[in-house]
């Protein structure tokens, strides 16, 4: 097992250094840099320049990238060109927020896709089959934003349940945090719960069809354990899978979300750094958002042994 | 010294007293001002800095301009006040300021602000100033007093004391220990009516109520960026909600109480709710359309002049302010004190595709591409950049749309080539008057990338002139000038839709959301 892990967070270093390397490409090629937010929109070309030079970003990429990556060796991000903190500090500071959205999201996104999913194939064929996927097509189909916005319009500005937006952390107040984090997790969760209820509902089919719950029926077993203990732990492997990636997306969802709803997360950071141009955090914002994904998939392919030990002896 | 010139509080004073007098006749029952409360604000954008000197951004202004004071401001109507200034005096040759500071003004740290500070404060900005070159006149700043500074002017300069009020990016007074520090390094100190609490980028900015705030008691009340300030709240917050439906939806379930700005139909739909107040904030910028006269065709004043007669102003201002608009030649507002009257208006909105293909053939024409420079940050920009082009096909000419966002524009247009015409709504410029619209189209960063040599000297007897009669005067020159080279067209006026929750008191609409003097009525 300790090999194993040794291997994956080895074999992350190339992925991690793609990620910056084209990060880095995609600056070089984007137009505009941080000079005009800095010298303001009607500055001279002279002002402008002596800002280049003192940051540097008059010297060739090569040389920027090759400063960038040394830094990065002793574990330094840089320092924001705008938000006067270091970028390790300014992603860390957001990371919580993201982190628990795309996490509560997520269980979300599982638990209520599992239970979609399970209804309609233990009632293959029925009204409830109908409806549960119904409801799965939708999530699949609605843009987050737009879902977003209905949530906030029914639930914060008809009924008055939730907030519009903001965040409150949970050091503050674990009520508050619950709130500001329900109905953008909600918004966020949708279309991955969709993705989850379609997967769950053909794995339990085709496991509901095996020899091994034939014969655990035959043998008088009730129904519920059937489908809990043999059928969904066998149904739940594919899922697992596609949860590594399913993080990613929710990760690059959060972005959407965390505009609509204000929450102050790496997302809206890293979409700020691009508008204004402030290059380290857009380096550094995405070289940790890449680590968190990889991390998570490691933590996937172990999850995923556990629960078939025919792929961990595999390794 | 002999004093040829004055600006005095006891004038204003006086002014105030009659204006005051001639309100109270029509007044509104008083109602009763309440303290306490949180005032939540919300702007789209986050403050890039709020270290007020070094940053022209109007999301800074927004928050900056209640927590700091410059010497000089802006009244309502437009002239310099005294803010943390008593009075200048000026001599006769118009190159020394004498300016005795107000007594007993605190700033946040609890010491009491003396000449020493301000002398630091103004040396920092000729450092670090976002707009240095408004304090560019000045060879030297001494102290000549606890309470007194003089500032001597290389030249004399009429202008002088508007561009030193200049609210763009304010020369606020700081304490001299802060003044010592790099931009964006300073603690958040200033001597307005509220104070720094906390700033959590993309999430709000806190400040709260400064109770040893000096009020300027020679006003009666609030005069533009100056006058007596009371802070009624207990604190403001001011929240960065970018996405407008979820900033409305905030409003209306009474989770904030002032949007900065929301989009126009929404304020319509909103008009009709007794819980919200809609402000029609107007007029607040020009859109105009600026030409790159270095690259053809666009380097053809007869091109140029071809483009002014096709427009249909009407249609591009209707869509791109989404209905919030004024329609006027001028290059001042309608009214104000350099307003210029008919010069130039049988340019303006004439929308007459004939003509305007005779002087493309007069411009000898041949169907070069034309490429409008525009960007999707600012919705307006990028829905003008479209009309226009599409009325400049109607005509014949290659129009080609290049649409990029602010950063990408911003680059671009600072160079000599690829692009002819860009789009820019100039807010602060006009509002300044005449010398700050005019220096942003003359000298080495003119905005069409070629100064305009008869452009540059008018702009130069404008500033020297000594009297408000003799700078009107120029300034009609100035707009003959401008509707004779075509450099850059007035497409027209837009406006700010904001809103704020009825049991909001005391707001009156400005260039920034002036949190003091308003307070929450408790219901």
């Amino acid at each position: 097992m300790i090999s194993f892990l040794v291997r994956r967070l080895l074999s992350a270093i190339p992925v991690l250094i793609v990620v910056s390397l084209v990060s880095f490409i995609i600056i070089a090629i984007v137009p505009g840099d941080v000079t005009a937010e800095l010298a303001g929109s009607d500055s001279t070309e002279a002002q402008r320049a002596e800002i280049r030079e003192r940051l540097g970003l008059d010297r060739p990429m090569i040389e920027q990238a090759v400063r960038w990556y040394g830094r990065l060796l002793s574990g330094d991000l840089g320092q924001s060109y705008l938000l006067n903190m270091s970028v390790t500090d300014a992603v860390l500071e957001r990371l919580p927020v993201t982190l628990s959205l795309a996490g509560i999201a997520l269980v979300l996104a599982i638990v209520l896709g599992v239970l979609l999913g399970i209804v309609s194939a233990i009632r293959h064929d029925s009204w409830l089959d109908q409806g549960s996927m119904s409801l799965a097509l939708f999530g699949l189909s609605v843009p987050d934003f737009w879902f977003a916005l209905i949530l906030i319009s029914v639930f914060s500005v008809g009924l008055g349940w939730f907030p519009t937006g903001g965040y409150v952390p949970l050091s503050e107040s674990l009520f508050g945090w619950a709130r500001s984090m329900t109905l953008p997790a909600l918004a966020l969760a949708i279309t991955q719960m969709g993705v989850v209820a379609r997967m769950t509902r053909s794995s339990m089919l085709e496991v509901m069809s095996q020899d091994y719950i034939r014969t655990a029926r035959a043998k008088g077993m009730r129904s519920h354990t059937i489908i809990f203990k043999h059928a969904l732990r066998n149904a739940l492997v594919p899922i697992v899978t596609v949860v590594g990636v399913m993080t990613g997306v929710l990760l690059g969802g959060a972005v959407v979300i965390e505009q609509v709803f204000s929450l102050p997360g790496v997302g809206r950071l890293i979409i700020g750094a691009i508008q204004r141009r402030d290059y380290p955090i857009i380096q550094g914002g995405l070289l940790i958002t890449a680590a968190t994904f990889v991390f998570v998939n490691i933590l996937v392919d172990l999850a995923y042994g556990w629960l078939d030990p025919r792929v961990r002896d595999d390794r | 010294m002999a004093k040829t010139s004055s600006l005095k509080r006891a004038g204003y004073l006086c002014t105030g007293l009659v204006a005051a007098a001639l309100m109270g006749l029509a007044a509104a029952p008083v109602q009763a001002q309440t303290a306490g409360g949180d005032l939540v604000v919300v702007q789209s954008s986050n403050p890039p800095s709020l270290d007020a000197m070094v940053t022209s951004s109007q999301a800074s202004r927004n928050i900056t301009m209640n927590i700091y004071e410059p010497l000089f401001g802006f009244s309502e109507d437009i002239r310099p006040i005294p803010i943390l200034a008593e009075s200048v005096e000026i001599s006769e040759d118009g190159t020394s300021y004498r300016i005795p500071l107000r007594e007993g003004v605190k700033f946040h740290n609890g010491d009491e602000m003396t000449a020493e500070d301000v002398k630091a404060s103004l040396e920092r900005y000729q450092e670090h100033g976002a707009t240095q070159s408004m304090l560019e006149p000045i060879a030297s700043i001494e102290v000549t007093g606890p309470l007194e500074v003089t500032l001597t002017l290389k030249e004399p300069t009429p202008t002088f004391l508007e561009a030193f009020a200049s609210p763009r990016a304010p020369a606020v007074i700081i304490p001299e220990e802060e003044a010592a520090k790099a931009p964006n390094e300073i603690s958040f100190i200033g001597t307005g009516p509220y104070k720094f609490v906390e700033y959590v980028p993309d999430s709000h900015v806190k400040l709260e109520r400064f109770d040893e705030y000096s009020a300027d008691t020679d006003h009666e009340g609030i005069d533009g960026f100056g006058g007596k300030k009371t802070a009624y709240l207990d604190t403001v917050t001011f929240r960065v909600i970018p996405e407008p439906g979820a900033a409305v939806a905030a409003l209306e379930t009474g989770e904030v109480h002032l949007l900065e700005q929301l989009p126009v139909p929404t304020a319509r739909r909103l008009a009709s709710n007794d819980d919200i107040e809609i402000y029609e904030n107007m007029p607040w910028a020009f859109m105009t359309f600026i030409f790159n006269m270095k690259e053809a065709p666009s380097d053809n004043p007869k091109f140029r002049e071809a483009v002014q007669i096709a427009l249909n102003n009407e249609e591009i201002m209707a869509i791109a302010t989404e209905g919030l608009f004024n329609l006027y030649h001028g290059w001042m507002y309608e009214g104000s004190t350099y307003d210029a009257g008919d010069v130039g208006k049988e340019y303006y909105n004439v929308a007459d595709t004939e003509r305007a293909k005779a002087l493309l053939e007069e411009a000898g024409y041949n169907n070069e591409e034309f490429s409008i420079l525009t960007d999707s940050t600012i919705p307006e920009h990028g829905k003008a950049g479209v009309v226009i082009g599409e009325q400049l096909k109607a005509i014949g000419i290659n129009a080609v749309i290049n649409q990029v966002d602010w950063p990408t524009a911003l680059k671009i247009r600072l160079q000599d080539e690829g692009w002819n015409g860009w789009t820019l709504m100039m807010g602060i410029e006009p509002y300044l008057g005449p010398a700050a619209l005019i220096s942003a189209l003359t000298g080495e960063a003119a905005h069409f990338r070629d100064s305009d040599e008869e452009l540059d000297a008018l702009y130069q007897e404008l500033i020297s002139t000594d009297s408000e009669e003799g700078r009107k005067a120029v300034f009609e020159k100035i707009q003959k000038r401008m509707y004779e080279f075509f450099g850059i067209i007035k497409v027209g006026e837009t406006g700010l839709m904001q809103a704020s929750r009825a049991n909001v008191e005391g707001f009156k609409p400005f260039r920034f959301p002036r949190v003091y003097d308003v307070w929450l009525e408790q219901n």
